[in-house]
C-alpha cells in the first residue's frame, strides 16, 4: 500500500484507545483530546523530518475540522483549502475529506469534492478502528491521495501555479 | 465536564502552535556549500571560508577578529598567530593585516607582525627605563630582545626621544642611545685617560681595555683633539688601527731622530720603526726636506759620512794602496748598503776605472794591483823554468797546438784526456821504482820527485777548490796555486785583512794579463831550454850513449844469469823486479834519447813513467815507433829474455849497436856492480837494507853472479846461501835476519800502536831490546862482507 516514508511516519503516530464518537457525551471529550494528542505528535515528527504539508484546526465541538494542505511540485507550492466533519459513526466510519477548489477536476472526486480515497485506505481504516485517529487519516488518505494526484493535475494544467495565475 | 472541555480547548491550542511552530529547514551540507560557492561566484556574497571548512566568514569580520587579536595580544602579534587564532587561509588574514595598517595609521606591518602604536611606546617606556639605569642603550642589543629590525627599532625609538626616552642618539652611530649624565662621565674618563697617554697608543686597545664606547669615544676624542684640550693627533681615522700620538711623544721622537742623525751621521730605518715610526723613509724625506741623505736599503747616511768615505778613497786611489771603508761607518750596515756608499762614493770622485772594490769593503786603487802582479813576475820567471825542465812533454800539447810544426802527426790528447793523465801519474808515482837498482841516481831521483810531489798537490788543491775559470786556466799551465799567492802576498802587503788578500789572488789569478804573461813566460823559457838542451843531446856523442846503452844491456844479462839460480816463483819475483828497474831505465833512456830528436826530451829520462813514455812513443816516427812499442810492452811481462830480444830489435831499429859483453867486460861490470854495492852497505844504517846488500853481495860472492832482487826475495837469497858460506856466517845471517823481522814487525805494530791506544811500556822495552842486538849485530854482519872482500879479492 503505501511506501515506506508513509509507512514509518505513521507508525510514529500515537494510536488512540478510546472508541466514542461526536454522540458519546462524556467518552467523545475522552476521545477527542486523543484525537488532539495524535496530530500534535503528527505535525511536530513532520516539522522535524521537513516534511510538515497542512494546518487543521476544529470547531469547539471537535465536529468539524477545516485548513489547508500544500504540495511542492518543480520547486512550486501548490495550496489548497481542506474540510471534513466527523460523521455520526465515527471512529467506524473514516471522515471524508473534501478540496472544494479540485471539485470537478479530477476523476477521483466525489462530488462536492470529498476525495474519493483507494480501495486499501478502507479496509485498513476498518481493520484498526478504535485506533486510527484523524492523523492516520491525513497520513494515510490525504497524503497519498494529493501525492499522486497534484502531479497528474499539474500535468493536465488542471492546476496552475497561483503566483503564476497572478502573473 | 467542562475541565474536559477546557482541556480540549488546550489541546487545539497546542495543536494550533505545534502547527504554526518554525519549520526546521534542512539543506544538506553538500548543498549549502554549492549554494554559497554559487552566490559567492555571482559575487553576491563576500565571504571566506575558514582552513577547516567548517565556517564561513565576512571580510570585515576577519579585519575587526585581526584587530581584536591585536588588543588581546597586547599590541603585538604575529599574522602566522593570527591565521592559526582566525583560521582562515594565510594570504586573506595578510591582505586584511594590509588592508588595517594601511587604513589605520596607529598600525604597522614589521617582519609579519602587526604592531600598533601601544606597543611601542611601551617599548619605548621599557627603553627609557633601561637607559635610565644603564646609562646607555644598544639598539642592536634591543633588536634582539624585542626581535625586531634595528632600522624600524631605530626610527621608532628617535620618534620617541625627548618624549618617553630621555637621552640621547650617538649621531654618528644611531645604534645607541645614551644619557647625558652617560656621555658626560664618558667624557671625563676619555680626558684623563687621554691627558695620561705619553706613547702611541692603539685607539683600539684603550676601548678593550676601559670599556669605551667606540663611537662615543671617536667622536668625543675627535672634539677634544680639535678644541686642543688634548694635545695630540689621532691618525688612523675611526678604524681599529687608529693610533693617538701625544705632541709630546712625537717631540721626543723627533729630538732623539735630529739628534741621532746630528751625532751619528746616519739614520737606521729599523731604529725608526722601533721609535714607532711606521714610514721610515718617507718620515725621513718630509722631516730632513734640506739636508741631503743617501737613502740606502736598510738606512740614509748624511753627507758627512759620504764625504768621509769619498775622501778616504781618494786617498787610497791617489797613493797607490788601497782602504778599508768598513770602519768608517757604522757598525750596522749591511754589506750590501755599504756597497751603494762605496758605488756612490766612487762614482762621485771619478774613480771607478783606476779603483776596484775587494771584500766588500775594500777600495784598492788599480795601480796597486799591478804593483802586486809585479811582484810575481820574478817567481814566474823560477817557475817556468822548473816546468820546463820536469815535463816538457806536458807543454808539448799545448805548444805544438800553438807551434804546429814539428809535429807531423797531431795526436794531441784532449785537454781532458791530458788532465786524466796527469792525474793518474800523480797517484802511480808513489809506487814508481825503490829499490834503487840503478845505484846513486835512484836517490836523486826520488828527492825531485817528492818535490814534485808537494806542487802537485797544491796544485790538486786548487783544483777541488776550482771555480770555473780556474778551471779553464788549469788545462793551461798553472802558474802557482790561490794560497801560494795569498801567501807571498802576505808577506810582501803586510796588514791586509785575509779575505782581501785571497779575493786579490783570485782576481791576480782571473787577471788575464798575469796568465798571458805566464804563458808567455813558459813559452820563451821552454824554447830556450828545448833549443839548449837539443844542443847537448847532440853533443853528446853517440858513442857515449851507445856505451851506456850497452852496459845497462850487458848488466841485465848478468842479473838474468844471476836469477837463473833460483827457484822458479823467486825467479819470477826477480824478474819483475829487474824489469821493473833497470830495464826500466834502459827503455826510458832509448825513448828519451828517441824524444830528444823531437824537442821533447826529459832533462832526467829516469822520471819518465809509464804514460809519459807511451805519449812519447805516440809521437815518435812509424818505424821506430813498433820496436819500441814492443820493448814497453815486454816491460809488463815476466820474462827478462822477451825484454832482452825486443830491445835488441829496438836498438837496431834505432840504429845504435849493442856490444855483446866479453868475459873481460863482465868481469868488470861485476866488479863495479859490488863496489857499488860495497858503497851503499858501508854507508847503510837501515838493518833491513843492511841485510838486502849483504845477502846480494854474499850471493854474487860465493856465485860469481849479479843479482838485483827485491826485498822480499832476502830470504829465499840467504836460502840458496846455504852451503856456500860457512856455518856459522849462515847461523848469524838468519838469526839477523829474525831481529829484522822482528824489528820491522814491532815497527808496524809501534805504528798501530800509536794510533791506537797508548803503548804499554813492555812492548816499548822489547823493542829497544830488539833494537839494541840489531845494532850490536850489524856490525858483525857488516864485516861478513866487508872482510871477505878482501878474501875473495885475495881470490881474484
Amino acid at each position: 500500500m503505501a511506501d515506506d516514508a508513509t509507512r514509518k511516519a505513521v507508525s510514529e503516530i500515537p494510536l488512540l484507545k478510546t472508541n466514542s464518537g461526536p454522540r458519546d457525551k462524556e467518552l467523545w471529550v475522552q476521545r477527542l483530546r486523543e484525537e488532539y494528542l495524535a496530530p500534535i505528535k503528527y505535525v511536530e515528527n513532520n516539522k522535524a523530518a521537513d516534511n510538515d504539508w497542512f494546518r487543521l484546526e476544529s470547531n469547539k465541538e471537535g465536529t468539524r475540522w477545516f485548513g489547508k494542505c500544500w504540495y511542492i511540485h518543480d520547486l512550486l507550492k501548490y495550496e489548497f483549502d481542506i474540510e471534513f466533519d466527523i460523521p455520526v459513526t465515527y471512529p467506524t466510519t473514516a471522515p471524508e475529506v473534501a478540496i472544494p477548489e479540485l471539485d470537478g477536476k479530477t476523476a477521483k472526486m466525489y462530488r462536492g469534492g470529498k476525495i474519493c480515497l483507494t480501495d486499501h485506505f478502507k479496509p485498513l481504516w476498518a481493520r484498526n478502528v478504535p485506533k486510527f485517529g484523524l492523523a492516520h487519516l491525513m497520513a494515510l488518505g490525504l497524503g497519498p491521495w494529493l501525492a499522486v494526484e497534484i502531479p497528474d493535475l499539474i500535468s493536465k494544467g488542471l492546476i496552475t501555479h497561483r503566483e503564476q495565475q497572478g502573473s | 465536564m467542562a475541565a474536559a472541555w477546557d482541556e480540549i480547548r488546550r489541546l487545539a491550542a497546542d495543536f494550533q502552535r505545534a502547527q504554526f511552530a518554525d519549520t526546521v529547514q534542512r539543506l544538506s551540507e553538500r548543498n549549502c556549500i554549492e549554494i554559497v560557492a554559487k552566490l559567492i561566484e555571482e559575487k553576491k556574497l563576500d565571504v571566506l571560508h575558514t582552513v577547516d571548512g567548517k565556517e564561513y566568514i565576512t571580510p570585515s569580520q576577519i579585519s575587526r577578529e585581526i584587530k581584536d587579536e591585536l588588543y588581546a595580544h597586547g599590541g603585538r602579534v604575529n599574522i602566522v598567530d593570527l591565521q592559526k587564532i582566525i583560521n582562515v587561509d594565510w594570504v586573506h588574514v595578510e591582505a586584511r593585516a594590509n588592508d588595517i595598517t594601511r587604513s589605520d595609521r596607529n598600525i604597522q606591518l614589521v617582519l609579519g607582525q602587526l604592531i600598533d602604536k601601544n606597543y611601542l611606546d611601551q617599548i619605548a617606556e621599557e627603553v627609557n627605563d633601561k637607559l635610565q639605569e644603564a646609562g646607555m642603550v644598544n639598539i642592536p642589543e634591543l633588536c634582539k630582545i624585542h626581535d625586531l629590525p634595528g632600522d624600524f627599532l631605530t626610527e621608532e625609538l628617535s620618534k620617541r626621544i625627548g618624549k618617553i626616552l630621555h637621552g640621547q642618539m650617538d649621531e654618528f652611530n644611531r645604534g645607541v642611545i645614551f644619557t647625558p649624565a652617560f656621555v658626560s662621565r664618558h667624557r671625563a674618563r676619555i680626558r684623563g685617560l687621554f691627558s695620561a697617554v705619553t706613547r702611541p697608543t692603539s685607539v683600539s686597545n684603550m676601548i678593550a681595555v676601559y670599556g669605551f664606547q667606540e663611537h662615543l669615544l671617536y667622536s668625543i676624542l675627535e672634539e677634544l683633539v680639535n678644541t686642543d684640550r688634548l694635545k695630540g693627533t689621532v691618525v688612523g681615522g675611526r678604524q681599529d688601527k687608529a693610533l693617538y700620538i701625544p705632541d709630546i711623544y712625537s717631540k721626543t721622537q723627533n729630538t732623539w731622530v735630529d739628534s741621532f742623525l746630528k751625532q751619528n751621521g746616519y739614520l737606521e730605518f729599523d731604529a725608526l720603526i722601533r721609535l714607532g715610526i711606521p714610514d721610515a723613509v718617507s718620515y725621513i724625506k718630509k722631516r730632513f726636506k734640506s739636508s741631503k741623505l743617501l737613502f740606502l736599503r736598510a738606512a740614509c747616511v748624511g753627507q758627512a759620512l759620504v764625504d768621509q768615505v769619498e775622501a778616504s778613497v781618494e786617498e787610497a786611489v791617489n797613493s797607490a794602496t788601497w782602504t778599508d771603508v768598513q770602519p768608517i761607518l757604522p757598525s750596522c750596515l749591511s754589506m750590501e748598503d755599504v756597497g751603494i756608499i762605496i758605488n756612490e762614493a766612487m762614482r762621485t770622485t771619478n774613480v771607478q776605472s783606476t779603483a776596484r772594490v775587494l771584500g766588500d769593503t775594500v777600495v784598492v786603487s788599480e795601480k796597486f794591483i799591478s804593483n802586486c802582479l809585479a811582484l810575481f813576475d820574478e817567481a814566474m820567471q823560477h817557475k817556468a823554468q822548473k816546468e820546463v825542465k820536469n815535463n816538457p812533454v806536458f807543454l808539448i800539447t799545448e805548444e805544438d797546438l800553438k807551434l804546429g810544426s814539428i809535429m807531423t802527426e797531431s795526436t794531441a790528447p784532449s785537454k781532458k784526456e791530458k788532465r786524466e793523465a796527469e792525474r793518474r801519474k800523480k797517484t802511480t808515482e808513489g809506487s814508481g821504482c825503490k829499490g834503487g837498482g840503478g845505484g846513486c841516481n835512484a836517490r836523486e831521483v826520488r828527492v825531485r820527485k817528492t818535490k814534485k810531489k808537494t806542487r802537485r798537490d797544491d796544485d790538486s788543491d786548487e783544483e777541488a777548490a776550482v771555480t770555473p775559470q780556474n778551471r779553464n786556466k788549469h788545462t793551461e799551465v798553472p802558474f802557482m796555486a790561490l794560497e801560494e799567492i795569498v801567501a807571498v802576498l802576505e808577506e810582501r802587503v803586510c796588514d791586509c785583512p785575509e779575505e782581501v788578500l785571497c779575493e786579490l789572488a783570485e782576481h791576480l789569478l782571473r787577471f788575464p794579463v798575469s796568465i798571458s804573461t805566464y804563458q808567455e813566460v813558459v813559452r820563451t823559457v821552454f824554447m830556450s831550454s828545448t833549443s839548449s838542451t837539443t844542443g847537448v843531446t847532440k853533443k853528446r856523442s853517440v858513442k857515449d850513449f851507445q856505451e851506456e846503452l850497452s852496459n845497462l844491456y850487458n848488466n841485465i844479462r848478468l842479473f838474468e844469469k844471476g836469477t837463473k839460480l833460483f827457484s822458479d816463483e823467486t825467479q819470477v819475483h826477480i824478474a819483475k823486479h829487474v824489469l821493473k828497474t833497470v830495464c826500466t831505465d834502459v827503455t826510458n833512456i832509448l825513448v828519451n834519447f828517441m824524444a830528444a830528436e823531437l824537442m821533447m826530451s826529459v832533462e832526467n829520462p829516469n822520471s819518465i813513467t809509464n804514460e809519459v813514455r807511451l805519449k812519447i812513443l805516440g809521437k815518435l816516427p812509424e818505424e821506430t815507433r813498433g820496436p819500441l812499442m814492443k820493448v814497453h810492452n815486454s816491460l809488463n811481462g815476466k820474462a827478462i829474455e822477451d825484454f832482452l830480444t825486443s830491445i835488441e830489435t829496438a836498438v837496431e831499429v834505432c840504429g845504435f849497436m849493442l856490444k855483446k859483453g866479453d868475459k873481460k867486460r863482465e868481469r868488470k861490470a861485476l866488479f863495479l856492480h859490488r863496489q857499488a854495492l860495497v858503497e851503499q852497505l858501508k854507508e847503510a844504517e837501515d838493518p833491513a837494507l843492511i841485510l838486502h846488500l849483504t845477502s846480494v853481495l854474499l850471493f854474487q860472492a860465493s856465485t860469481n853472479c849479479m843479482l838485483h832482487a827485491p826485498g822480499r826475495c832476502v830470504p829465499q837469497i840467504i836460502g840458496t846461501l846455504v852451503g856456500r858460506i860457512s856455518e856459522e856466517q849462515h847461523r848469524l845471517l838468519t838469526g839477523y835476519q829474525a831481529l829484522v823481522v822482528k824489528h820491522l814487525v814491532s815497527q808496524s805494530q809501534g805504528k798501530k800502536r800509536e794510533q791506537g791506544e797508548g803503548d804499554s811500556q813492555k812492548e816499548g822495552d822489547e823493542e829497544e831490546a830488539i833494537r839494541k842486538e840489531l845494532v850490536s849485530l850489524t856490525s858483525e854482519v857488516k864485516d861478513l862482507v866487508l872482510s871477505q872482500k878482501t878474501t875473495s879479492g885475495a881470490e881474484e
